[in-house]
């Protein structure tokens, strides 16, 4: 048996590895990885992986980030010589390049002042943007003589444009090693980004996640077959067969109301796609609601019927045939159409869902329009397809989510979050 | 035990197995954690709950989940119709808390699985089979047992475990568990068996069916699985049973006429019989009818 110093010093660093990931870790999990560790020792990495991945990762999602974690730390000896030779080879490379990008980008006969990051990009640039960006210089080079200031602006834009570009791809390359395993992949990606060949993947996804939920809350609906108040009509009127004893106990039933839901979608150009998945998912779901009306709006508003959102095809012929396809957004007028509707669909047992990326015209108005509708209805929430962490940069997002409930839907994994949410509130 | 012991055991089961289970069970062993397992309906969960009592030469006690399940049926129950004979009989009694004392005794202790399991004097294997199933409020009821091995029952106390079971608790993940529960477990997450894995199944279970049939029937039900328009995949049990009525009828080669009989072994609704008559699935043994 090792050390368990050793162990215990790379089983630490593990853990707040791990921790990073979002994996949650405490104390008694980095103790029995160190036991297992002493147990199994370092030699057999596939062993130590399955015995490690037990111990920490709780979940089918959490095994994936596990996987990344664990590869990217205990590297098997061959693994750390080739990765040492090949950062080597990296380093050297980017040094030749950098030395090349400094003879290149020249101006006035001497080397532009870059930042090391500047040169970087340059570095990363494919051939085709190095070589356009070093023909603008070669043509505008007489302006940079008269106007360095203006030219060395440019080059300068240039750069951070690209640098935000990579940030970008970055950002929107999905999590990680959730691609790992296309089906989670999935979970974790922006609804409106699925191409036509991911539909019919995310739809049985879809129906998985469903079942899950309506699972999840017919268990909590039907909770305890008994209540936990006595029935002492039932429990005397049954204790007069044995003669008065209380022989057999009868408790009370819990009756639960499920929620009326008015759903009021936006269907205009960009939200089509996003609305078509979520009114699939919230339909799916017959354990939050007893009854729902669909309204679909962009610049006008129409109830939709049952069967036009049994599948995507008919929905899309749906919409384009309502005339509300391809349209602008006015959210205000849809929700004053709507709250004119006789007879009207908002109650106070009504809870109205608006699926809105919040852009729309007349702001003002549909801020007026939702605070009515909060007053008709029981409760008003907006499915917003936007990342949360952008909603500060939308006016529309910041105003609406300080008057009624706002949650951001941008993936299938938050549309399933936001549906269980619903029946909790 | 072990993780070669453990092997050995569970090769003398007849248990066919990858080095991960293998080593999951031996380390949930080690720690003394109870295990969760996950995966989709019939990919062999509660089996191995059941092998591990068969290769540890210990008792299952099992526990099945399901809503309403409550502490009256999972962990104890007064015996309330003995209590009130008791009460009757001994009306005219003297002592009347000597018989209140009585009336919380073991003698009318009605012990269910969770508290059978920790009350037993040689160590078992508990079975808490498709937890999922259960209420959230059931959940939080067996955290004291996952992590302290021990239950509390008002009127007698806090009973500490004589024995601590091996606990296996299966889940169809039809709701998310919490993550209290999840914390307290090490974790196990199975698939389907893969063609070779199918087939060792297929010969240690049933060593008498013919090698081409059991080849034959582990690739149709492995092309089953793959198509996404089966609604119920077949389990392994349903693979087994299948074989098993193939191997009845002296049947050796896979026909489209001895799939259409026999079908009912492995698919049960209607729509996933409409599907697989459309699947071209007897060429599999090389033999191509229809």
């Amino acid at each position: 048996m090792a050390d368990p110093a050793v162990y215990l010093e790379k089983i630490s660093a593990f853990s707040r590895m791990l921790h990073l990931e979002g994996l949650t870790v405490s104390p008694q999990e980095t103790a029995d990885a160190c036991r297992v560790l002493m147990e199994l020792g370092l030699e057999d990495r596939e062993q130590v992986k399955t015995a490690l991945r037990m111990v920490y990762a709780k979940s089918r999602e959490e095994q994936v980030a596990f996987d990344r974690v664990f590869d990217g730390f205990f590297l098997p000896e061959k693994t750390i010589r080739e990765q040492a030779i090949r950062q080597r080879e990296f380093e050297e490379e980017i040094r030749r390049q950098q030395r090349r990008a400094e003879q290149e980008l020249v101006l006035n006969g001497r080397p532009m002042e870059l930042t090391q990051e500047q040169l970087r990009t340059y570095v990363a640039m494919d051939e085709e943007h190095r070589q356009r960006l070093r023909n603008f210089m070669e043509k505008y080079k007489e302006t940079a003589a008269r106007n360095p200031g203006l030219y060395d602006n440019f080059i300068h834009s240039v750069f951070t444009r690209t640098i935000l570009e990579k940030q970008l791809r970055m950002e929107e390359g999905g999590s990680g090693g959730m691609e790992a395993d296309p089906e989670l992949g999935l979970l974790y990606r922006d609804i409106s980004r699925f191409k036509d060949t991911e539909i019919p993947k995310a739809i049985t996804l879809i129906q998985g996640i469903t079942r899950q939920i309506n699972g999840e809350l017919s268990a909590k609906r039907k909770r305890g077959g008994r209540g936990s108040q006595l029935d002492f009509r039932r429990t005397i009127r049954k204790g007069l067969e044995t003669g008065g004893s209380l022989y057999t106990l009868k408790y009370k039933k819990k009756r639960q109301r499920r929620k009326r839901l008015v759903l009021l979608c936006d269907v205009s150009g960009s939200m089509v796609q996003f609305s078509e998945f979520a009114l699939r998912f919230i339909q799916s779901l017959n354990q939050v609601s007893d009854a729902s009306r669909v309204f679909l709006f962009s610049e006008g508003l129409h109830e939709a019927d049952a069967f036009s959102l049994q599948n995507m095809d008919l929905f899309r012929d749906y919409v384009r045939r309502s005339g509300l396809y391809g349209r602008g957004t006015d959210l205000g007028l849809a929700l004053e159409k709507l709250m004119k509707w006789k007879p009207s669909p908002l109650t106070d047992a009504t809870t109205l869902l608006i699926l809105s990326d919040t852009k729309t015209t007349g702001q003002r108005r549909a801020l007026k329009a939702i605070e009515e509708a909060k007053r008709q209805a029981g409760k008003v929430i907006i499915l917003n397809p936007i990342p949360e962490g952008k909603w500060k940069f939308i006016r529309s997002a910041q105003e609406f989510s300080s008057v009624v409930t706002m949650i951001s839907c941008s993936t299938l994994r938050d549309l399933a979050a936001a549906c269980r949410k619903l029946t909790i509130s | 035990m072990n993780l070669e012991q453990l092997k050995q055991k569970l090769d003398e089961s007849h248990y066919v197995y990858d080095n991960t289970m293998a080593t999951v069970l031996a380390v949930a062993l080690t720690l003394g954690r109870p295990l969760l397992i996950e995966g989709a309906a019939g990919v062999g969960k509660t089996e191995i709950a059941k092998v591990m009592a068969s290769s540890l030469d210990r008792d299952l006690v099992r526990l099945q989940c399901y809503e309403g399940l409550d502490e009256s049926k999972a962990l104890y129950e007064w015996n309330y119709q003995k209590q009130l004979l008791a009460i009757q009989v001994n009306m005219g009694s003297e002592d009347k808390d000597q018989l209140t004392r009585s009336l919380f005794s073991d003698e009318y202790l009605l012990e269910r699985p969770l508290l059978k399991s920790i009350r037993s004097e040689r160590e078992v294997v508990l079975l808490i089979d498709e937890i999922d199933k259960a209420d959230e409020e059931f959940e939080a009821f067996l955290l004291e047992l996952l992590s302290e091995m021990q239950v509390t029952i008002p009127e007698v106390g806090t009973i500490q475990a004589k024995s601590i079971p091996f606990v296996v608790l299966t889940s169809n993940r039809a709701r998310p568990l919490s993550e209290a529960l999840r914390r307290r477990c090490a974790y196990l997450y199975i698939e389907y068996p893969d063609m070779e894995k199918e087939l060792a199944i297929l010969r240690a279970k049933l060593p008498h069916v013919d090698d081409r049939l059991a080849a034959q029937v582990a690739l149709a039900v492995q092309k089953l699985r793959g198509n996404e328009a089966i609604l119920k995949k077949p389990s392994i049990a349903e693979t087994l049973d299948w074989a098993s009525a193939l191997d009845a009828l002296g049947i050796r080669e896979l026909t489209p006429e001895t799939l259409h009989t026999t079908a009912g072994f492995l698919l049960k609704n209607k729509e996933d019989m409409a599907e697989m008559s459309k699947m071209k699935l007897c060429d599999c043994g090389g033999h191509t009818h229809g």
